[in-house]
């Protein structure tokens, strides 16, 4: 037995020491580019593979890519492996990187020389010719070489009509040595100018071997669609893309344990499709509600004797194979007693058995709001049959009603067409139109504040009479004027003179002891025209003095007339409403 | 002194009356014209009627029959509802004029969809029709005035009972709240009015503005809510909210008032 325990050792330090840190030693090292495949379908994937090799570790950097003509590369999808043996007692190292790359422009183009630095020292890879070949001449079979694996979006007509159904099938062709495992359709395939319906298919696609150009190839129905032109003209059907997951056992990876060994996902994407859309023909007098296919229609009425008032539907169902969704509602002519609404409608569709197939119901509603019969007149109506290239003409036979008042109707004579409102004439009562708001009126706002001045000046008012009640100075002073008029009044109608002057004293007195709510008796004039002078020191006295003087004097006043004593009560009055305003 | 006499007779007895006379006399012009058959000459005759200031029953129910007879249903239905809004007092035009309205709303061929009034509108638009705002107002007012005498008579000693004041705060407090509903309903009535359709079909914007987005289709009969303090800024369009709750702006010619 060979003791290997000291190799095995030696291998796994390497195969770690490799694996941490990627790198070559300069010393020995090969370079090496090679291209999977250098006659490459526009759209075809292809792997460039770059080769470094050498007998120790050292540094080494990724190769960066230069600009490829022909060729678009996929960033995400590169790839390292690293490969190592230890052969008679010398190791080996091979690192390996995968670039992706997309084929886009049809021509010869050349993979110029690649650059690797390592560890200072840059090698070069040899450049690589290719040709980016069209995928329309894999059909033509002027291909320079048949591709593994290609998609195609194949229909089953190439010049419909309008309205026609075109099914339009994902067809996937691969080599006999491919296995697909899976496939996912890319979402948002647009089919600009038709009405688009995805028809169901089995549950697992299934293959059937089929000769293309002298190459055996498997062909597997993926996907079919219902197209229906929408307009006339060139139309396109832009390219469909799929996402398969194959493997190619032809590489010699087993997968006994089904581990997805050398599995690889593959874009895929259909040629762009053109279809030549014709118009229909010309039917005619005939209405043409727009149905292509083999279909069937049929008119009903829910009722043949209605009331008035009575709603009553009219039911217009076209069915079989064709453009269901696509259907128009004929255009009927109720007559013109008939009160219509709205149509409903209804549908039905089917997407099995390769095409679109159901039924589309239409349901007229009209009132009859009177009495009588009413008859609907016949329609034709033409479909047309793309599989004979004419019109089918169908004649709807004509349907009648008659609608009866209504016994149990409330007020049925006010739903008659006549009005039976008779017109008021004669005298009538007019009024202004008077659009004034109550928030606009001026006078609101007065009588709003009338209790808020009753209320104030009642309140006032009792204030008053209470002090009046209540604080005899108050009521001695708010007296005194009265009192005091009251007596020069005396006064004036005395005929004494002296009496007279008496008067006036005794009113200027009482006056002044009243405002001033001093002791009625018992003051000289002296007193009180003090105290006046002393409450009001603005106040001039003087007239008053003298009055007083005058008043104690008298007496012996050897000349006084009637006119003095009334120039003297007129003085009185004067001081007294001079005074009102000082005390 | 005399001349004033003179004038005031004039401006508050005379001419009032001049003015009923050929409102009269208009009418009666018109009412002949609506029996010869002559429609449209009867409705401009009534409707100069009513651009003089004058209005009756009898005339917006004319009106409305003239209209229906030239087959503008929206304009009929207009004046039958006006006949019933500014005279519920003369029973026997209202319920002609409600009968009327029953037919003309027979006939329209789409009729809107109608949410359910709140209670508070609902009682709001009872308070409008019924009382109106100057009776609640007057309510409130002689509550108030109520309350008043009572404090006067406390005060100066003409009456006095138990629980007096306590009767004069809810006087008091009752009289507040009934003149603060009566200027609410005032308010609601300036800012709010019901309008009617006229025209065949119209679309309701959702700003004053014909490439704005259409938020529905008005037909005509339908009846709307004009909110004039928000339809103030545009002179040619009315805010309204429709029947069934949307809310949009319409065209100003296409929509009556009541």
């Amino acid at each position: 037995m060979t003791k290997i325990g000291n190799r095995l050792g030696s291998v796994v330090f390497i195969f770690l020491s490799l694996l941490l840190t990627s790198t070559l030693n300069a010393q020995d090292v090969t370079v090496e580019a090679t291209l999977s495949e250098t006659n490459i379908f526009a759209g075809e994937g292809v792997t460039l593979q770059i080769a470094i090799s050498g007998t120790s570790v050292g540094t080494l950097d990724r190769p960066t890519l230069p600009e490829i003509p022909g060729l678009r590369w996929l960033p995400n999808r590169t790839s390292q492996s690293s490969n190592y043996t230890y052969l008679n007692n010398r190791p080996s190292v091979t690192i390996s990187y995968g670039f992706q790359l997309i084929a886009e422009d049809v021509g010869s183009h050349k993979i110029p020389p690649i650059g690797i630095t390592i560890e200072g020292k840059t090698y070069v890879t040899k450049p690589i010719s290719f040709k980016v070949l069209d995928p329309k001449t894999i059909d033509t079979g002027k291909a320079e070489r048949s591709p593994d694996i290609y998609v195609r979006l194949e229909t089953n007509v190439t010049k419909p009509v309008v309205g026609q159904q075109v099914v339009a099938t994902i067809v996937l062709y691969f080599k006999t040595g491919i296995e697909v495992n899976s496939y996912q359709a890319s979402p948002g395939w647009k089919a600009e100018g038709f009405w688009k319906e995805e028809l169901e298919m089995q549950r697992q696609a299934r293959s059937n071997s089929t000769l293309i150009n002298g190459v055996r190839y498997q062909r597997a129905q993926l996907l079919n669609y219902a197209l229906f032109p929408t307009k006339t003209g060139t139309l396109t059907l832009s390219p469909f893309t799929i996402t398969v997951r194959m493997r190619q056992s032809r590489n010699g990876v087993r997968d006994p344990f089904s581990l997805s060994f050398g599995q690889e996902n593959k874009e895929l994407k259909t040629l762009p499709i053109t279809l030549e859309v014709q118009n229909l023909p010309n039917a005619g007098d005939v209405e043409v509600i727009g149905a292509v296919g083999n279909f069937k229609i049929n008119r009903k009425i829910s009722t043949t004797k209605a009331m008035v008032g009575e709603s009553i539907e009219v039911e217009t169902t076209i069915s079989g194979t064709g453009n269901v969704p696509l259907l128009n509602k004929p255009n009927y002519e109720f007559p013109e007693a008939l009160e219509k609404y709205n149509p409903q409608e209804s549908s039905k569709i089917e997407r099995g058995n390769n095409q679109i197939s159901g039924s589309k119901t239409f349901t007229d509603i009209v009132i009859a709001r009177n009495e009588g019969t009413f008859e609907i007149p016949e329609k034709k109506i033409a479909i047309y049959n793309p599989i004979r290239k004419a019109f089918d003409y169908t004649t709807l036979p004509s349907l009648n009603f008659s609608a009866t008042p209504d016994p149990k109707a409330f007020n049925s004579n006010l739903t008659e067409t006549r009005l039976d409102i008779k017109p008021s004439i004669g005298l009538a009562q007019w009024k202004t139109l008077d659009n004034e708001f109550l928030i606009d009126r001026t006078t609101l706002w007065s009588w709003l504040l009338l209790p808020f001045v009753v209320l104030l000046s009642a309140f006032g008012f009792k204030k008053y009479r209470d002090r009046m009640d209540t604080d005899s100075g108050f009521a001695r002073s708010q007296k005194a004027k009265q009192k005091a008029l009251s007596t020069l009044q005396d006064a004036s109608a005395t005929t004494d003179i002296k009496h007279g002057y008496h008067l006036i004293q005794q009113a200027l007195s009482l006056y002044i002891a009243d405002r001033l709510n001093l002791p009625e008796a018992g003051l000289s004039a002296n007193r009180l025209i003090q105290e006046v002078q002393t409450t009001s020191p603005e106040m001039h006295i003087d007239d008053l003095r003298n009055l007083f003087e005058k008043c104690e004097t008298i007496a012996y006043a050897p000349n006084v007339s009637q006119d003095s004593l009334t120039n003297d009560i007129e003085l009185s009055k004067e001081l007294i409403k001079k005074m009102g305003k000082y005390l | 002194m005399r001349v004033i006499s003179i004038l005031f007779f004039l401006t508050f007895l005379i001419l009032p009356l001049f003015a009923q006379q050929t409102a009269q006399l208009e009418f009666d012009k018109a009412n002949t014209l609506l029996e010869e058959g002559d429609y449209r000459g009867a409705l401009k005759g009534y409707q100069k009627i009513e651009s003089q200031g004058s209005i009756s029953g009898p005339l917006y129910l004319n009106m409305g029959i003239s209209a229906v007879q030239i087959d503008s249903l929206g304009l009929a239905k207009y004046y039958f509802l006006k006949t019933i809004k500014y005279f519920p007092e003369i029973p026997e035009t209202s319920a002609q004029a409600a009968r009327a309205l029953e037919f003309v709303n027979s006939q329209f061929s789409r009729q809107s969809a109608t949410l359910p009034k709140l209670p508070w509108d609902k009682a709001v638009d009872w308070l409008k029709e019924g009382p109106s705002s100057s009776g609640v107002f007057w309510l409130g007012y002689s509550l108030g005035m109520i309350a008043i005498i009572i404090v006067l008579g406390n005060w100066f000693h003409f009456f006095s009972f138990k629980k007096q004041h306590s009767l004069i705060l809810i006087f008091a407090i009752s009289s507040v709240l009934i003149i603060a509903l009566a200027f609410y309903v005032s308010y609601i009535d300036k800012r709010y009015d019901e309008a009617v359709m006229v025209h065949q079909e119209a679309q309701v914007f959702q700003s004053p503005d014909e490439i704005s987005s259409v938020v529905s289709l008005a037909y005509e009969g339908y009846t709307l809510t004009i909110d004039f303090i928000i339809s103030n800024d545009n002179p040619a369009w009315y805010y309204v909210r429709l029947g069934n709750g949307q809310y949009g702006w319409i065209n100003k010619n296409v929509v009556y008032p009541l």
